[in-house]
């Protein structure tokens, strides 16, 4: 059995150390609660915002006037068909008071010496997107949640949620940060599940053969949003899966801050919003239209290029500027090394697999799920989207919330299916012959794509979803029995795997309900998109061995 | 191999593999004071070890797989057709 080397009690742990998981640290701290972090990695480099970001969704009341102007634009941009609005009230209410933090805390908001919009928009409506420089805001935010005396656990991957009928008690833990694994059990009073988008369910689609060329980071499993799933937490909106888009073929996010337009071979524009670089809207085809990437080339008439030719040399000098924001200085490298210039070049964009962003933990408006005292924030929020913005925002209200648990007793006893879990994770480490964490993982993901993957050109149906279910559980029979670790990094990654197994079966089991075809979930037996379905969102849970589906009402 | 050390240029410090969101290196100061890059089909290409290193030690080298497709932007012409 792997050693149980270390305990602590925390009247908040927080589960992923991204942009969400940070804020609610900083403000459950600010609350006076003793908090415990745990990070996979470090927090001054982990998750999607590890080296940067440059765009930040809020409501800054000078520049727009009434917020009703932020949410109108929001509810049409990327990924908004999941937005329960009162949380996205909640959200935009509270987004100056945080931007003016990162500000005081010296992530620069103000990169233009006052607060600026430009980017992730249409010509001639509002911008919401404030442009800001992230270089080194996990930096800054390592500092802050350290300086109010935030216990950070990094290289410690969180493995098992535990609950009581009162609520949730804690959580199980991976020590990585040697070769030889040890397990970590912090009891608490309240859990902030922050573990950021979910890549690697899906056969990596620009390199099929490189599992970790993904546009979001990798190491982003989903785990807290399947830890939950076992201890009977709903998700929500798992159906409505994600296809991001960007360049070919390093994946990469950060389309946004490229000046310039896509085109088809003969240079007309693909889109119709506009006909030559604008730096204040850029290109918003592939927000709205990613979709266009994959048309181009299956109609034949592809590949579609993003053309920054027309900008003007200030236009792509800042460009470059804000790429070093977004942390795309490897991609900037690159192309000084391969002498790429994107004002003499256009570069190929494609479309990247499926992924989940905003299909997780449903949460009320204060980020708590139905699990009393845990809470859910970031990416894998399943009922608001808004990416940075939305993850440093409801981070700091769900942890602001979480630390009201406070007055609460700690648990008493070890969870009573503690043991059972570490001889699980345990039994993978004895192991000394079977499947890779590599192997598990290349076979789920080419059951996911085979038999859920997402529009366009892709089809579900109930018969394709039913075996793929059952397909699912024969693979997670033989992953549970065969698959092994021989070190602990590579156990870490097999305890990924199993946690994408559960996602992977919580996201077929929605599909197949959804009976209807809505953006990219297209059902070959239900081609019509029911108006009876637009706001009705789709509520997943496991209550003990029975997964069971329950539509509710979109809050409006 | 994504992250190449310069062996002459690193001090050993280890914030490579501290830093590294994917734990590509694995580093035993006892038997080398140069981090082993040890899982590269793990790197993410993010650069976080190439900006932290203190050393400027590090280069990162994109596989064939990740090469980016580009033409001359004048060859897609001509620019000026109304939209589709």
């Amino acid at each position: 059995m792997i050693p149980l080397k270390e305990q602590h009690d925390a009247d908040v742990a927080i589960i992923g150390g991204g942009i969400a998981g940070l804020m609610a640290a900083i403000a459950a701290a600010d609350k006076g609660a003793k908090v415990v972090l745990l990070d996979k990695a470090n927090t001054k480099r982990s998750g999607a915002g590890a080296t940067g970001n440059d765009h930040f969704l809020c409501w800054i009341p000078e520049k727009h006037g009434d917020i009703s102007v932020v949410y109108n634009e929001f509810m049409d941009s990327q990924n908004a068909t999941s937005n329960d609005t009162p949380l996205v009230m909640r959200f935009l209410e509270t987004s100056p008071k945080i931007v003016n933090m990162w500000n005081d805390w010296g992530i620069n908001m103000k990169p233009t010496g006052d607060y600026h919009f430009e980017g992730h928009a249409y010509p001639g409506r509002p911008r919401i997107f404030l442009k800001y420089d992230g270089h080194n805001q996990k930096k800054v935010l390592t500092e802050q949640a350290k300086k109010r005396g935030v216990k950070i656990l990094n290289h410690a991957p969180v493995l098992e949620m535990f609950r009581d009928n009162d609520g949730v008690t804690g959580v199980l833990a991976l020590d990585v940060s040697g070769d030889e694994p040890s397990f970590i059990m912090v009891r608490s009073k309240a859990v902030v599940a922050a573990t950021g988008y979910v890549s690697r369910l899906f056969t990596t689609d620009p390199t099929p053969s490189q599992m970790f060329n993904t546009n979001m980071c990798p190491s982003g499993t989903g785990d807290s949003i399947a830890q939950a799933w076992r201890i009977g937490t709903y998700l929500v909106n798992m159906e409505k899966t994600y296809r991001h888009a960007g360049p070919r073929f390093l994946a990469r996010c950060g389309k946004a801050t490229w000046i310039g337009v896509y085109r088809y071979p003969d240079g007309r524009p693909v889109g119709p919003f506009i006909t030559k670089p604008n730096v204040e809207t850029g290109d918003m085809t592939s927000d709205v239209w990613s979709s266009a990437f994959t048309d181009l080339k299956l109609s034949g008439r592809g590949p579609a290029y993003m053309d920054c030719s027309g900008a003007s040399k200030e236009d792509l000098e800042h460009m470059r500027w804000a790429m070093k924001c977004e942390g795309l200085t490897a991609l900037l490298d690159y192309m000084d090394k391969e002498g790429i210039d994107p004002g003499k070049h256009a570069v190929e964009f494609g479309q990247y697999e499926a992924n989940l962003v905003t299909n997780g933990i449903e949460i009320d408006i204060n980020g708590e799920s139905n699990v009393r005292g845990l809470f859910a924030a970031g990416d894998m929020m399943g009922n608001i989207s808004g990416d940075i913005g939305a993850a440093a925002v409801y981070g700091w209200i769900a942890g602001h919330h979480a630390a009201d648990y406070q007055t609460r007793a700690l648990p008493e006893a070890m969870p009573e299916n503690a043991e059972e879990r570490m001889a699980f994770y345990s039994a993978m480490y004895e192991r000394k012959v079977g499947a890779s964490w590599q192997e598990a993982n290349f076979a789920l993901q080419q059951i996911m794509t085979e038999y859920a993957d997402c529009g366009p050109h892709r089809v579900r149906s109930d018969t394709m979803l039913t075996a793929g279910i059952k397909y699912l559980g024969d693979l997670r029979r033989k992953i549970e029995t065969q698959m092994y670790a021989t070190d602990a990094h590579e156990l870490m990654r097999a305890a990924e795997v199993v946690n994408l197994l559960d996602l992977g079966q919580a996201l077929m089991i929605s599909a197949r309900e959804r009976k209807e075809s809505r953006g990219r979930h297209i059902r070959s037996d239900y081609t019509f998109t029911n108006p009876l379905l637009r706001d009705k969102f789709l509520r997943v849970w496991k209550d003990g061995d029975e997964v069971k589906t329950e539509w509710r009402d979109r809050l409006i | 191999m994504p992250p190449v050390i310069d062996r002459e240029k690193c001090l050993g410090c280890g914030v490579c593999a501290d830093v590294c969101p994917l734990q590509v290196f694995s580093y035993h100061r006892d038997k080398d004071k140069v981090p082993e890059v040890k899982r590269p089909y793990e790197c993410w290409h993010c650069n976080a070890c190439v900006l932290d290193c203190r050393a400027h030690a590090i280069e990162l080298r994109l596989p064939l797989t990740h090469m980016l497709l580009y033409v001359d932007a004048d060859t897609l012409k001509p620019k000026d057709l109304p939209v589709r």
